[in-house]
């Protein structure tokens, strides 16, 4: 079964993490990349991407002629991912542990960030919505 | 560039799409569909998921004894991620003319369903490898 594990953030977030200094930033950079080679060691690892800033985020409509309307605008709330990682494991359980250890990620002064990891199944086909 | 165009909806909205006619999600899903095939086609096209529906959606954070530490409560507002198709493409313009077709996609009575369509710049190091 394949999961998807997903970081999210607020834009207040993103800026308390752009805040961090560079040795912490470096230290949270190496574990990430360690983690994705631990996945890939024990087979887990499917596919992470990172994603830009919210500040570039674009929500796209389209006009009655079917021009694309862009707006930039979110509310302050709103949750923006940041990155993920799809992993193929054999119960969501093990989905659950992989996210304990990303949420794990060290933080300012190196302590554990304890961030979120949102875990969703992903499908393997539009049918096993069970519409 | 990759972009990542991300379809998300709260829980009520989700509910509304499950109360929709097959003849309804057939079509849609059709329209979708034809989509990916002109984006393999045009060379852009990169990858798509769907997730699983929301009310099985956990949050982790942390662990205790080396167990992992889960929640399934989440805000009534909070919008969950439904799907999404990676794009490469030439400039940010394309991305966003590709959402826009994805927002059109027809909904109940094959009226467009205008659902807004979030456009990100995919900026990870394997942005090329992969």
């Amino acid at each position: 079964m394949k999961y998807i594990l997903m970081m999210n953030g607020t834009k207040t977030d993103f800026g308390e993490y752009a805040k961090w200094s560079k040795q912490d930033m470096e230290a949270n950079v190496a574990f990430m990349r360690a983690f994705s080679k631990q996945l890939k060691d024990e087979g887990v690892f499917v596919a992470t991407e990172g994603l830009g800033w919210p500040g570039q985020a674009k929500l796209v409509r389209a006009s009655k002629d079917g021009t694309p309307i862009t707006d930039g605008v979110f509310p302050e709330s709103k949750e923006f991912l940041a990155g993920y990682w799809i992993v193929d494991v054999e119960s969501p359980e093990q989905a659950y542990k992989i996210a304990a250890r990303a949420s794990a990620a060290p933080g300012p002064g190196g302590a554990p960030s304890n961030m979120p990891i949102e875990v969703r199944q992903v499908l393997g086909s539009h049918s096993d919505l069970g519409l | 560039m990759k972009y990542i165009l991300l379809m998300s909806g709260t829980k009520a909205g989700v509910d509304t799409y499950v109360a929709w006619s097959k003849k309804d999600v057939d079509a849609h899903m059709a329209v979708l569909k034809s989509i990916n095939k002109e984006l393999t086609e045009s060379g852009e096209f990169v990858g798509t998921e769907g997730l699983a529906r929301p009310d099985r959606a956990i949050v982790v954070r942390g662990q205790k004894a080396g167990m992992p530490i889960t929640d399934g409560i989440f805000p009534e507002a909070k919008e969950f991620l439904l799907g999404y198709w990676i794009v490469e493409v030439k400039t940010p313009e394309r991305a966003y003319e590709i959402a826009s077709r994805i927002s059109v996609a027809p909904g109940p009575g094959g009226v467009p369903t205008n659902m807004p369509i979030e456009v990100r710049q995919i900026v990870s190091p394997s942005a090329k490898s992969q």
